[in-house]
C-alpha cells in the first residue's frame, strides 16, 4: 500500500507540486506585500487580489485552450467556429443572470443545453464536409453567431456592439468581494476538467479519436463509427468551451462581442500551438504563456506589444517545432545517450575539450 | 440528346439551389430600377475583381504548396502602401533604391560563397561560431549605416508633413518637391562600402548556415560576378543622378507615375513572396499546421511595421490623371468621350459611374484572369504547376526542381495580392485594417468556387462580390416582400452575413465547392 502511494506521489511529482503552489500562491503572493495569510483569506491584500485575477484568466483560458486541444489536437477536426462554444456559455449566463434573473444553478442547466444543442449543430454538418471545408463551415456558423449577437434587434438582451453589461453576479462568488473563492472554484474546475480529459484521452474512446486524426479512413475500415466518437469529442468540448464562458462573464461582468470572433479562435489555435498539438499539459502551458506574454508586452511596451508578439510566435514555430511541451517530451523521450551527445557538443562550443577533461578524471 | 437527363440526375441537388437562388435573385431585382441595377451590377464586379487578385494568388499558393497563407491580406494592405509610396513620394522611392541594390548585391554572389564555405574546415568549433562571427557583424554594419543614410520621408509626428497632407497635396495637384535628404558628416562612400560589407557579410554567413547548401558542387567563372557588379552599378548611378530622377518622377504625368508604382508594387511583393517562401516557410512543409502561426504571426508583424512606417491614420491615394478630371465635358455621355477628356465619372442612364472603380478594375481583373489563365494552360511552368496541384510527389519524382517552382507560386501569388493592393488604394483608401476584409471575402470566395481551382476562385469571387453590393444597394431602397407589403432593409451587418450564409449553404450542398475536384 505504502509503496503504491508513494509511486503515485512520484510518477505525478510535477502535476502536484503545480497544484501545491498554484493552491499557495495567493497567500505567497500575500506575503510579499507583507499580509499574512488572514489578510489575504479575507480578500485585503491587493497585490495578492490582482495576482489571482490574472490566474483565474488563465485558469479560463486554459480551459478553453483544453477543450479546443481535444477537437483539433485529439480527434483532428479543424474547427474555425470554435469561439462560437466559449461566447455561448458567455452570453447564456450574462443574459441569464442579467434579463431573467435566474440562479446560479438554473443557469447551469440551460448552459448545459444550449452546449449539448450546438455540439449537436456542429455534428449535422459533420459527416457533410471534411477538412478544410469543415473549418470553412464552421467559421460561417459561428460568424453567424457573432453577427447575430451584434445585431440591433437583440440589442436588449446581447447590448449589441458595445457588449453584454451590468450582469451582477450573486455574492457569494463575486469577483469584487470574494475573489478568492472564485479563484479556488476556477482551479477547481479546471483540475476537475483536466482529469477528466485525461481520463478520456487514455479511455477507448480517446484512443479511437487519436486513430480518427491519424486516418479517419483506416478507423473506419476497422469497423468504428466515426461519426459517433466525433460526436462525443465536439459535446465534451463544447460543455467545456460553455462553462470556460460562463466563467468569463462571472469574473469579469462585462462580455464584449469579440469574444464570438474569429479573432477568438486564433487564440484558441494559438495556445495549444505553442503549448504543443495534441498534449493536455501543452493546452495548459499556452494558456498561462499566451497571458503572461499578452500582459507583460503590452505593460512593458505598450503599442508595439503586437509586434513583438508576432515575432515571438514565429520563432517558437521556427525553434521549438512542436510547441514548448511538444518539443520537450520528444526531447525527453529520446535516449539519454542522445542527451549525452547534446552536452559535449555544448561543451565543445564554449571550448571545453571533454575527451581530455575525461582522461585526466 | 439522350445524355442531358443524365446530367440532370446527377447534378440535381446543384441545379435545384442554383434554380432557387436565380428565382430569388430575379425577384429581388425586379424591385430594382434598370439603372441602378447595372451600377451595382458593375459595383459588384469592381469588388469582385479585387477579390479576385487576392483569392487567385490564396488559390495559387494553397493548391501547390497546400500553405494557408493568412499573412495575404496584409501582403494586399503592403502592396498598397508601397504603391502609394511611389506614386506620392517619388524622392522616397529614388532615396531608398540605392541601399536596397547594394544590400540585395551580396546574395547574388550565391556560388562564390559556397566556394568559399567548402574551404571551412567541416567540424570543430570555428565551424559553429564562424557564420555568426559573419552575421553578426553584418546586420550591426547594415543597421548603423541605414540609421544614418538619408531617405527623405514623411513624419508621423508633425501633421505639416505627414502621409495624410502629402495625399491631399497630391490630390489638388500640388506636387511640391520636399527637402532632399543629403548626407550630414558621413562620406557616401563610407555608407556604400558598409553596405556592401554588410551584405556579403550577412550572405556568407546564412550559407554556412545552411549545410545542405554547403556540398552542392559550386562553381564560379566571370559570369556570377556581373549580376553583382549589375546591381552595384545600378545603384550607383540612381545616387549620382538622384535628384534629376526624382525631379522628372514629380513632373512626370500621374498616368506614367501610376504605371511605375503599380509595377514597384508588384515587384516588391514578388520579391516579399520568394523571400518569405524561401526562408520561413520552406522549413514547416513538415508541419502543415504550424504554418497557420508562422502565417498569422507574419500578418501581426507586417501590421505593426506598416504602422510603424505610415502610421495609423487612414488616407487616400489621388487617382491618376486621367481617371480624376472633372472640368469640361465632364461626367460625360459615354466612355469614350470620358476617356477623351479624362473624366472621373461618366453617365449611363442618368446615374453617374465612376471610371476607375466600376470600369477600370474590372479590366484589370479581366486581363490578370487571362493572363494568368494562358499562364497556367500554355506554358511549361503552368504545365509543372498544374500537375503539381495535382500530385506533388510524382513531380518531385520526375526531377524538376519542385522548390524552385514553389518559390516562383508563393511569389506569384504574394505579386497578384501586392496589384490587387496597389489597385485597390486609389478607390478605398489606405488603412492598417485594409486587408483583413479583403483576407476574409477571398476565404469565403475560394470556399464557394473550390479551394484549388483557378476558374473557380474566379467566380467566387465575382459572386461575393456581387452579393455584397446587392445587399448594400438593399440596405438603401429596402426589398419589397411579394404578397405582404412588407419592405426589408438588410441593415449593415447583414453584408458579410449574406457572403457567410451563401458559403455555408454552397458548402452543405457542394462540400468542394462549385468547381472543386472530387475527392
Amino acid at each position: 500500500m505504502t509503496t503504491s502511494g508513494s509511486s503515485f506521489v512520484q510518477r505525478y511529482r510535477i502535476a502536484l507540486l503545480t497544484l501545491l503552489a498554484l493552491v499557495l500562491l495567493p497567500f505567497v503572493i500575500g506575503l510579499f506585500e507583507g499580509a499574512s495569510p488572514f489578510e489575504v483569506w479575507s480578500n485585503q491584500s491587493g497585490m495578492s487580489r490582482f495576482i489571482q485575477g490574472l490566474a483565474i484568466e488563465i485558469f479560463i483560458l486554459a480551459l478553453y485552450a483544453l477543450s479546443y486541444d481535444l477537437i483539433f489536437g485529439f480527434t483532428g477536426l479543424l474547427s474555425f467556429g470554435h469561439s462560437m462554444f466559449f461566447a455561448v456559455g458567455a452570453y447564456l449566463t450574462g443574459i441569464a443572470l442579467k434579463s431573467f434573473g435566474l440562479n446560479l444553478w438554473q443557469t447551469f442547466g440551460i448552459l448545459m443545453l444550449a452546449a449539448l444543442a450546438q455540439a449537436l449543430l456542429f455534428g449535422i454538418v459533420l459527416p457533410r464536409v471534411k477538412g478544410i471545408t469543415f473549418a470553412l463551415v464552421t467559421l460561417g456558423l459561428s460568424s453567424v453567431f457573432h453577427i447575430v449577437v451584434m445585431s440591433r434587434e437583440l440589442g436588449d438582451y446581447t447590448g449589441a456592439d458595445v457588449g453584454l453589461q451590468g450582469v451582477i453576479i450573486p455574492d457569494f462568488i463575486s469577483p469584487a468581494t470574494e475573489r478568492l473563492r472564485l479563484y479556488f472554484v476556477t482551479l477547481t474546475i479546471l483540475v476537475v476538467f483536466y482529469l477528466i480529459y485525461r481520463r478520456f484521452v487514455d479511455s477507448p474512446l480517446g484512443r479511437v479519436c487519436k486513430a480518427i486524426r491519424e486516418n479517419e479512413g483506416r478507423a473506419q475500415m476497422l469497423g468504428y463509427n466515426t461519426f459517433l466518437f466525433k460526436l462525443a469529442a465536439l459535446i465534451l468540448s463544447s460543455l467545456t468551451a460553455a462553462i470556460a464562458g460562463a466563467l468569463h462573464t462571472i469574473y469579469q461582468p462585462i462580455v464584449s462581442p469579440d469574444i464570438a470572433g474569429l479573432g477568438f479562435t486564433v487564440t484558441a489555435l494559438l495556445m495549444i500551438l505553442i503549448g504543443g498539438v495534441g498534449t493536455l499539459h501543452g493546452a495548459l502551458a499556452g494558456a498561462a504563456i499566451f497571458r503572461l506574454l499578452d500582459f507583460g508586452l503590452r505593460r512593458y511596451l505598450g503599442e508595439s506589444a503586437s509586434f513583438v508578439n508576432g515575432a515571438i510566435y514565429v520563432l517558437i514555430v521556427l525553434f521549438l517545432p512542436y510547441g514548448i511541451v511538444g518539443t520537450w517530451q520528444l526531447k525527453a523521450s529520446l535516449s539519454i545517450a542522445h542527451m549525452r551527445q547534446g552536452w559535449q557538443r555544448l561543451l565543445e562550443m564554449v571550448g571545453v575539450n571533454v575527451e581530455r577533461r575525461a582522461s585526466r578524471e | 440528346m439522350e445524355q442531358i437527363p443524365a446530367i440532370m440526375r446527377k447534378n440535381l441537388v446543384l441545379i435545384i439551389t442554383l434554380a432557387v437562388m436565380l428565382v430569388l435573385f430575379v425577384a429581388a431585382a425586379s424591385g430594382m430600377s434598370w439603372q441602378d441595377f447595372v451600377i451595382t451590377l458593375l459595383r459588384g464586379l469592381a469588388v469582385g475583381a479585387l477579390t479576385f487578385l487576392v483569392a487567385s494568388g490564396f488559390s495559387l499558393i494553397f493548391g501547390l504548396l497546400d500553405v494557408l497563407n493568412l499573412a495575404h491580406g496584409t501582403l494586399f494592405m503592403v502592396g498598397a502602401y508601397i504603391g502609394w509610396t511611389v506614386y506620392v513620394r517619388p524622392d522616397t522611392f529614388v532615396d531608398i533604391l540605392t541601399p536596397l541594390a547594394l544590400i540585395i548585391s551580396g546574395f547574388t554572389l550565391g556560388d562564390v560563397w559556397r566556394l568559399l564555405a567548402q574551404r571551412v574546415p567541416q567540424s570543430g568549433l570555428w565551424r559553429r561560431v564562424l557564420p555568426w562571427v559573419a552575421i553578426v557583424p553584418g546586420v550591426l554594419i547594415g543597421f548603423g549605416v541605414m540609421r544614418g543614410y538619408p531617405v527623405a520621408s514623411w513624419s508621423l509626428e508633425n501633421y505639416a508633413e505627414s502621409p495624410v497632407t502629402f495625399s491631399f497635396l497630391a490630390s489638388q495637384g500640388q506636387r511640391v518637391i520636399p527637402a532632399p535628404a543629403t548626407f550630414g558628416d558621413g562620406s557616401p562612400l563610407i555608407a556604400f562600402g558598409g553596405l556592401i560589407l554588410a551584405s556579403m557579410l550577412i550572405a556568407f554567413g546564412l550559407t554556412l548556415l545552411r549545410q545542405s547548401d554547403i556540398h552542392t558542387a559550386a562553381h564560379v567563372s566571370w559570369r556570377h560576378v556581373v549580376p553583382f557588379a549589375g546591381l552595384i552599378a545600378g545603384g550607383l548611378v540612381v545616387f549620382t543622378v538622384n535628384e534629376p530622377l526624382t525631379a522628372w518622377l514629380f513632373a512626370l504625368d500621374t498616368n506614367w507615375l501610376f504605371l511605375i508604382a503599380v509595377l514597384a508594387a508588384v515587384l516588391s511583393g514578388m520579391g516579399l513572396g520568394a523571400l518569405m517562401e524561401s526562408t520561413l516557410i520552406r522549413p514547416l512543409y513538415v508541419r502543415p499546421i504550424y504554418q497557420l502561426m508562422l502565417t498569422l504571426g507574419l500578418s501581426a508583424i507586417g501590421i505593426e511595421i506598416v504602422r510603424a512606417i505610415w502610421g495609423r491614420p487612414e488616407f487616400t491615394m489621388p487617382k491618376p490623371a486621367l481617371f480624376a478630371g472633372s472640368g469640361e465635358g465632364c461626367p460625360a455621355e459615354s466612355l469614350w468621350l470620358a476617356l477623351q477628356n479624362s473624366c472621373s465619372t461618366m453617365l449611363f442612364q442618368g446615374g453617374r459611374i465612376r471610371i476607375y472603380n466600376e470600369i477600370f478594375i474590372p479590366l484589370v481583373g479581366l486581363i490578370v484572369l487571362i493572363a494568368v489563365w494562358l499562364l497556367l494552360r500554355r506554358t511549361r511552368l503552368g504545365m509543372i504547376i498544374r500537375a503539381g496541384v495535382q500530385d506533388r510527389e510524382m513531380v518531385e519524382a520526375l526531377g524538376i526542381n519542385v522548390r524552385r517552382v514553389f518559390t516562383m507560386v508563393f511569389a506569384l501569388g504574394v505579386g497578384l495580392a501586392a496589384l490587387g493592393g496597389v489597385l485597390a488604394a486609389p478607390s478605398i483608401g489606405l488603412s492598417n485594417t485594409m486587408g483583413e476584409s479583403f483576407l476574409l471575402n477571398a476565404l469565403i470566395a475560394l470556399a464557394i468556387g473550390g479551394l484549388t481551382s483557378y476558374p473557380g476562385a474566379a467566380i467566387g469571387s465575382l459572386l461575393v462580390g456581387m452579393l455584397q453590393q446587392f445587399i448594400i444597394k438593399y440596405g438603401q431602397i429596402g426589398i419589397a416582400i411579394p404578397l405582404t407589403g412588407i419592405v426589408f432593409k438588410p441593415s449593415p451587418p447583414l453584408v458579410p452575413a449574406s457572403t457567410i450564409l451563401l458559403m455555408v449553404i454552397i458548402l452543405l450542398i457542394l462540400p468542394n465547392g462549385l468547381l472543386g475536384r472530387k475527392e
